[in-house]
């Protein structure tokens, strides 16, 4: 898989800690996506800031890539129902720096020898990587949570035929820079690969 | 109290933040912006600009905003995309925003009061409009100028000569952060903003 097969639905804006910019992806200007032809690309990344309504609207779109074997990461705070297996994102109640923190709750190789408390703090200060979560559907595997186990980023491959990752901070491609952090944008790219390469194997040929 | 139109372009901080109900009830209607058409801005007083919105969007808005400016209107702007292009008579500068100012020694956010005596300061302080910013402008007609940074860029101005209505402008983004759950000083700003665009002398 080349990197130009990962699209990102372009949000036209520039919002920080999201996928932009010069990354060797190929972009989608999001209100295009009931127009764009979608078969050249293994994997669509959904930033945070996307319209909501539009997505609904257009929900078939998405579900219609899933079917086809294929990956859809989003990262962002749900509250209208396109996303398959989705849920609307629950805040958590913050009484001070210690709700924020992360744990890693299942061993997953995008997450070896990554420090959580490296995604927690920046700079010391807490609160940038998740302050809430989603519901997870039945059979979805969590792999970081809050303190009382709330999942922040899950993996859902029930809810259609292909796979979800879905974070209610951001999507973790553009984690490129940290001590312990720096390799997890490539690390979720290879994990892309890899579950698009099984899915595939799966799918029966058009 | 002003009609306030809150410009909404189906992002979940800008759903958080208008749909609030200590907000809302400053708030006429909430109006989708893929949807909008020549005539949706009519019998308004104020239209509510986000931060954030698509630059596709902003283009279509922006004869809106223009003839919405020409009859009188008050047009509200955080932190815009593509702010050369929408906002009159001035000239943005970029500048790199420093989250951290508040975790140095002797902290200081860079950030001053302009006009104390504004209506505007009944309703907010200036510690409510001190988190960080994305940028200055540098206005061009006579405004009135309510923070500034040291070196006298505009943070947040009233410009009522430039049109025949109202800018209300800054380069603060406070329903973003109130409306991602992050922040609180977000939300001690618009406790105070919203009323005072309802109500308050502009």
């Amino acid at each position: 898989m080349e990197k130009h097969e990962i699209a990102v639905l372009d949000i036209k804006v520039g919002v920080m800690g999201e996928v932009l910019g010069s990354t060797g992806y190929s972009y989608i200007d999001m209100y295009e996506l009931p127009h764009a032809s979608l078969d050249a690309y293994a994997c669509l990344v959904i930033n945070g800031s996307s319209d909501q309504e539009f997505l609904l609207k257009h929900k078939a779109v998405i579900e219609n890539f899933l079917d086809q074997g294929k990956v859809v990461l989003f990262g962002g705070q749900l509250f209208r129902p396109w996303l398959p297996g989705g849920s609307d994102f629950i805040p958590r109640t913050i009484h001070s720096h210690l709700d924020y923190h992360i744990t890693v709750a299942k061993e997953h190789p995008i997450f070896e020898g990554v420090d959580p408390s490296e995604l927690t703090y920046k700079k010391g200060v807490a609160g940038f990587f998740a302050r809430g979560h989603h519901p997870v559907p039945e059979g979805a595997e969590v792999l970081l949570t809050l303190p009382d186990g709330e999942p922040t980023l899950y993996i859902d491959r029930s809810s259609t035929k292909g796979t979800l990752m879905v974070s209610s901070g951001y999507n973790l491609l553009g984690y490129r820079d940290g001590d312990s952090t720096s390799l997890i944008g490539e690390r979720v790219e290879a994990w892309i690969e890899q579950e698009y390469k099984q899915l595939q194997e799966g799918v029966p040929s058009r | 109290m002003r009609k306030i139109a809150a410009l909404y372009s189906g992002l979940s901080y800008q759903n958080r933040a208008w749909n609030e109900p200590k907000y809302r009830k400053y708030i006429a209607d909430i109006v989708y912006v893929p949807d909008m058409g020549p005539e949706s801005l009519a019998g308004f007083d104020v239209v509510l600009l986000p931060s954030r919105l698509h630059t596709g969007l902003l283009m279509k808005l922006k004869p809106l905003l223009d003839s919405f400016a020409a009859q009188g209107g008050t047009v509200v702007v955080f932190w815009p995309n593509d702010a050369e292009q929408i906002v009159p008579n001035q000239n943005w500068e970029d500048r790199p925003t420093n989250f951290w100012w508040w975790l140095d020694k002797n902290a200081k956010s860079g950030i001053e009061q302009r006009n104390p005596g504004h209506d505007l300061y009944n309703y907010i302080t200036l510690q409510d409009a001190t988190w960080h910013y994305h940028g200055v402008f540098w206005p061009q007609g006579d405004v009135v100028p309510l923070v500034e940074t040291e070196d006298g860029g505009a943070i947040l101005y009233v410009d009522k000569s430039s049109t025949a209505g109202t800018w209300v402008v800054t380069s603060l983004d406070p329903e973003f952060h109130y409306g991602s759950y992050f922040m609180p000083a977000t939300e001690r700003f618009l406790d105070g903003f919203l009323p005072w665009l309802a109500e308050g002398e502009l």
